[in-house]
């Protein structure tokens, strides 16, 4: 264990110590402000024929410092409401959770460093897609859980980057550690890991793997891959990821088009965007809290209308079959991405 | 078994997607002409006459290489950012500087790329 510490520093000594030449040269001209941004929708749920609303506001704040310090923080504030028995009105109560909040640090064009509480990078969902305005379909992976810790994130630090490996390949990785913390909720577990992805900008094509070791508990490991893809001849995004771990496994795949190549109608069309997912999920030895608790399969359509940068209403329609009943999931939903600088934009 | 099959599965169609992507990228390269700028003129006349040509051949020059570098600006962005979600529109600069350097950590855009489209969005 001391000499992988050992060697890991110096790793990392040896990637800090590069000329200054290679340091990352943040455009001097313009100085970022901080931003308020983020984003808030309404989510209506028909689960299995029970209602659920489901208002969300996401706030993040960004705060770069000098040149190449950037601090981040994301909070949630939501509620899922239901109608109680012999009650027609809805009732829940608001849910606050601070998701993360990091202090970035970028110490060369390969490396940056983060500490604090942050996403854990375990696939590509619960970091990249997460956001409301960001995901195709507004219900969650059934595999979202595994791998990402009890809060969806870790707390403790990590090193990521991506770099051009070749002329025609990226490289980005994430590896990271977390240690137990057991205030809810901003709870987490001990484990370490790490993501390693590959991007063909020509092909737009990422394909990539995650590897977790659990250093509590059954101190078992966790690994899970990805891909997106979209094809440079047509307005389609393909995602998928596979995950296995000692709580359960899985898969989801989904296939975004916009209508944008269609020869009429082409104002509406091309605003309008029809997505579809397939995923399934394998109940694990030690079943978690957060996964389902049998066998499931979902199937997903659904259709999205992009009124206007950041605005977009959603639609979708999902079957799910598992040996506890079959049932429809419907949803409807509306979100918004906001950007508010908090400082005079004017350059500088 | 099914656990396997599935893994199985999916390694196949990543390698699947891998061969696909390297067949594009191969083709692509060998499609499409040489897209840098051209060189600039290397004239040895010192005259007046050639002078100013050679001004105005360098002017010339940094122009294309400015719409060179704002067109590699653009493919970029529509690259990186579209690979998690709409591209969104132009900010103001000092907005989209500490957007693009939230990007580079979450999205673990590369130097250049970043470089590029903050060009790009701030022009």
């Amino acid at each position: 264990m001391r000499a992988l510490a050992a060697l890991f520093a110096l790793l990392l000594s040896t990637f800090f110590a590069l000329p200054a030449a290679a340091q990352t040269q943040q455009n001097e001209e313009v100085k970022p402000v901080p931003l308020l941004t983020g984003s808030t929708g309404f989510i209506t749920t028909f689960d299995g024929g029970k209602p659920h609303l489901h208002p969300i506001v996401t706030p993040l704040i960004l705060v770069p410092i000098a040149r190449r310090w950037l601090f981040e923080t994301r909070a949630t504030f939501e509620t899922d409401m239901v109608q109680l028995p012999g009650s027609s009105a809805f009732h829940g109560t608001v849910q606050k959770e601070v998701e993360y909040a990091q202090l970035d640090f970028i110490a060369n064009p390969y490396i940056t460093v983060t500490v604090g509480r942050f996403l854990t990078p375990f696939g590509i969902f619960n970091e990249r897609l997460y956001p409301v305005w960001i995901r195709n379909l507004q219900s969650d992976p059934l595999i979202l859980p595994i791998g990402i810790g009890p809060s969806n994130a870790s707390t403790g630090a990590m090193l990521r980057g991506g770099f051009k490996a070749h002329p025609k390949l990226n490289i980005n990785y994430a590896v990271y550690f977390s240690a137990l913390l057991t205030v809810p909720p901003v709870n987490s577990d001990r484990f370490a890991g790490g993501r390693v992805g590959i991007f063909v900008p020509g092909a737009r094509l990422e394909i990539g793997g995650s590897f977790q070791h659990g250093l509590q508990d059954t101190r078992s490991n966790a690994f899970g891959f990805h891909a997106i893809w979209q094809p440079p001849a047509l307005p389609l995004d393909i995602r998928s990821e596979y995950m296995r771990s000692i709580a359960g496994s899985g898969y989801w795949a989904e296939a975004a088009y916009r209508l944008s190549q269609v020869p009429f109608l082409q104002n509406e069309l091309r605003r309008t965007q029809v997505v579809t997912r397939v995923q399934q999920y394998f109940v694990g030895e030690n079943a978690s809290d957060a996964l389902l608790p049998v066998n499931t399969k979902q199937f997903e359509f659904g259709l999205n209308y992009y009124f206007i940068d950041g605005l977009k209403a959603s639609s979708n329609y999902g079957r799910q079959f598992s040996v506890d009943g079959n049932k429809n999931v419907w949803t409807l939903s509306l979100t918004y991405r906001f950007v508010v600088p908090l400082g005079r934009v004017g350059s500088e | 078994m099914w656990r396997r099959y599935i893994l199985l599965c999916f390694m196949g169609i990543t390698a699947g997607l891998t061969i696909t992507a390297m067949a594009q990228e191969r083709a692509n390269s060998t499609a499409s002409p040489n897209s840098a700028a051209p060189a600039p003129a290397q004239g040895t006349a010192a005259s007046p006459t050639a002078t100013h040509t050679s001004a105005v051949s360098s002017a010339a020059s940094d122009a294309d290489e400015k719409r060179a570098l704002r067109l590699e600006g653009e493919k970029r962005f529509r690259i990186n950012c579209g690979r998690c979600h709409q591209p969104p529109h132009k900010f103001p600069p000092r907005v989209m500087a500490a957007a693009i350097r939230h990007m580079r950590v979450r999205a673990m855009i590369t130097d250049e790329d970043m470089q590029l489209i903050l060009g790009y969005m701030t022009q």
